[in-house]
């Protein structure tokens, strides 16, 4: 008998229960909807990690002042470390060949403010290089040049939160600003930042979106310190030239910036491309996890296919004494009952893929779970749901085929 | 000679018994013969019966359909066999709930692998033979027990077979039914058909032309009907 005529049989035995066939279903349905979506959220938390730490530069090391305490501050100028200066930033570009670039960057808290409209705001003073160091983009405009930070000029860079806030539709560039009592000419909007919910080591989360950029020069020369013991700069950005020394250039970094604070231990280092394989190694094993039970609720569905699928030889011995009598050789049978468990088991993988994609469409959309379906999950997803079928279908088949068919066409 | 069946035997394993039910029965049966088997339940005519059809395989014996042995076919050969050779016609019409009369009627030919146009046409003419072709697309529980059991004889004839097997054709149909059926197996025979029926009931067996009795596990009588019982007659006795 031709494979198309089995098809057409089982496929009218589903419908002729449909369902039971829908319960049957069941356990695949949410066997390869769990699959999806589970490995959806591993794979989200994974491309969400990449990008914030991505974000931070996988060749950089963030050379960041702790948060102190004002008592913390008097106690560490009193052991005499000047805190992150310019001259650190100067001595780790000088002393480590592996280093290629160095960003240092001021910080303070400002007001800013347009017309009638004004906000608090990261005024962050930097380096012409900031940009490419830290692997920002200009949406508008451009960013703060050599001359312009050579000549302490006051021009700005604004965050995307802080143009659209104050600027809406018009065109920012040019305009002006007033920062604290200072008034400064937007030169550039900066491309909207990702706002991470999580702290990466001493760098707390928060909206990039809302800083103001200046020339550090300006900075210094227009914006008295909030504190008198507060260092020069805030953080140091260093470049490196290949990822494969990070480890040993952040251990020179530490005893060059050691030196210079007379080991007052008032900054920290931290190393997103490190942080991100440590975080992977700990994700890997919670994926496995999750995997492991989706596939657990895979074989639980296959259970159940081969449950049903048991009972129905059972109620259609009749039949498959009839069929036997009229010519169908065990062959026929068999391919019978296993095309049906895999025609169940196919039909229930692709709702449980449409389940899975709106399961994980779901998360993202109602929680702040971050998820991403990759193609091959949902191929392995539905190739294993088949599998089951097939393997689980196998023992009712068997049994149907090697029925008697004296026995069963007198089966009541 | 079509069927030829020497020193047939076959034994059951009920536990560790062995339970004879054919103690070797010799048996010619030629085309377009019209047989009759009778015999009391227990006798052997079920067994003897699965054998003929090759549902079962002797213990011992030799069955040779057409001349070719059959006791050592295998389960696929067996089935090619019952697929080509043999129409099963059964007491309880043995048809598929789900399917309509046609579709019934195509399965033997969609196990012998024919194309669904030439089965669709050689379906509706077995139909046309047993005056059923209005009902084709009837569903089984749709028709009545006299209809069924013509859709199943139609079913039996589809694939041309070699014997029509009938096992108590009429047991489930009412005596004027019965008549009808009986009619159209007589109409069978004339055209050319070799029919074995196996029943227990004598009015049945009147009408055949060799009527075989069977009594444990042996056949007791063969003899020849000369005067077979005019079914046209009987069906005007039951229009009364």
């Amino acid at each position: 008998m031709q494979i198309d005529e089995i098809i057409r049989i089982a496929i009218h035995a589903l419908l002729d229960h449909k369902f039971r066939s829908f319960l049957t279903m069941l356990g695949i349905i949410f066997g390869v909807s769990s699959v999806i979506a589970m490995l959806s959220i591993g794979e989200g938390a994974k491309r969400e990690a990449i990008a914030k730490y991505q974000d931070l530069g996988v060749n950089n090391i963030i050379v960041r002042e702790r948060n102190m305490s004002n008592e913390e501050l008097e106690e560490v100028r009193a052991k005499f470390s000047p805190g992150l200066s310019l001259a650190d930033a100067a001595s780790i570009k000088k002393l480590l060949p592996t280093v290629d670039d160095v960003a240092p960057q001021a910080e303070r808290e400002v007001e800013t403010q347009r017309g009638d409209v004004s906000t608090k705001s990261t005024l962050i003073g930097v380096t012409p290089a900031f940009i490419e160091i830290l692997n920002y983009e200009i949406a508008n405009g451009r960013f703060i040049t050599q001359e312009q930070y050579d000549a302490n000029m006051k021009v700005c860079v604004l965050g995307a939160g802080l143009a659209k806030l104050y600027f809406a539709n018009q065109d920012p560039i040019g305009r002006q600003i007033k920062v604290e009592d200072q008034w400064m000419e937007i030169i550039g909007v900066m491309a909207s930042k990702a706002v991470f919910t999580e702290t990466v080591g001493e760098l707390a989360s928060r909206d990039l979106n809302n800083d103001v950029y200046i020339p550090l020069s300006t900075f210094n020369k227009r914006f008295s310190k909030d504190n008198l013991l507060d260092s020069e700069i805030k953080q140091i950005t260093v470049k490196v030239k290949d990822s494969n020394h990070l480890l040993e250039s952040a251990e020179v970094i530490r005893q060059v910036v050691d030196r210079h604070h007379f080991n007052n231990q008032d900054y920290s280092i931290v190393i997103p491309y490190e942080l991100l394989k440590q975080e992977e190694n700990e994700r890997r094993i919670y994926n496995f996890l999750l995997g492991a039970i989706a596939a657990i609720s895979l074989l639980v569905g296959g259970i159940g296919i081969m449950n049903i699928m048991l009972a129905t030889v059972m109620e259609r011995t009749r039949e498959i004494g009839i069929r036997r009598a009229i010519g169908a050789r065990r062959s026929d049978i068999m391919s019978q009952f296993v095309i049906e468990a895999v025609a169940i088991s196919i039909t229930g993988g692709l709702i449980g893929v449409l389940l899975g994609l709106s399961l994980s469409w779901g998360i993202a959309l109602f929680t702040n779970v971050t998820t991403f379906v990759r193609l091959y999950s949902v191929l392995v997803a539905f190739t294993f749901s088949v599998v089951v079928g097939v393997c689980f279908g196998w023992l009712p088949a068997r049994k149907a085929a090697n029925l008697s068919p004296i026995e069963s066409i007198r089966y009541e | 000679m079509l069927i030829d069946i020497k020193n047939l035997t076959k034994k059951y394993e009920i536990g560790d018994l062995l339970v004879p039910a054919l103690n070797g029965v010799d048996l010619s049966i030629d085309t377009n013969e019209y047989v009759a088997i009778m015999g009391p339940s227990g006798s052997g005519k079920s067994t003897l019966m699965n054998i003929l059809g090759c549902l079962d395989t002797p213990t011992s014996g030799e069955y040779k359909f057409r001349g070719r042995d059959v006791s050592s076919l295998s389960d696929d050969e067996l089935s090619a066999m019952r697929n080509r050779e043999i129409g099963f016609i059964f007491q309880n019409f043995n048809l598929l709930p789900k399917m309509t009369a046609l579709q019934n009627v195509e399965l033997p030919l969609m196990y012998a692998g024919v194309s669904r146009a030439e089965r669709r046409e050689r379906a509706i003419k077995a139909l046309e033979k047993v005056s059923l072709a209005d009902r084709m697309n009837h569903k089984p529980s749709e028709l009545s027990g006299g209809q069924r059991q013509r859709v199943a004889i139609a079913r039996a004839l589809v694939t041309n077979p070699g014997i029509l097997l009938a096992d108590e054709p009429t047991g489930a149909l009412d005596s004027k039914t019965g008549v009808e059926i009986m009619a159209l197996f007589d109409e069978l025979h004339r055209e050319g058909n070799t029919l074995i029926v196996i029943t227990h009931e004598r009015e049945v067996a009147e009408y055949s032309r060799r009527i075989i009795f069977i009594k444990d596990g042996v056949i007791s009588s063969d003899e020849k009907n000369d005067r077979p019982d005019d079914v046209e007659e009987a069906i005007m006795r039951t229009r009364g």
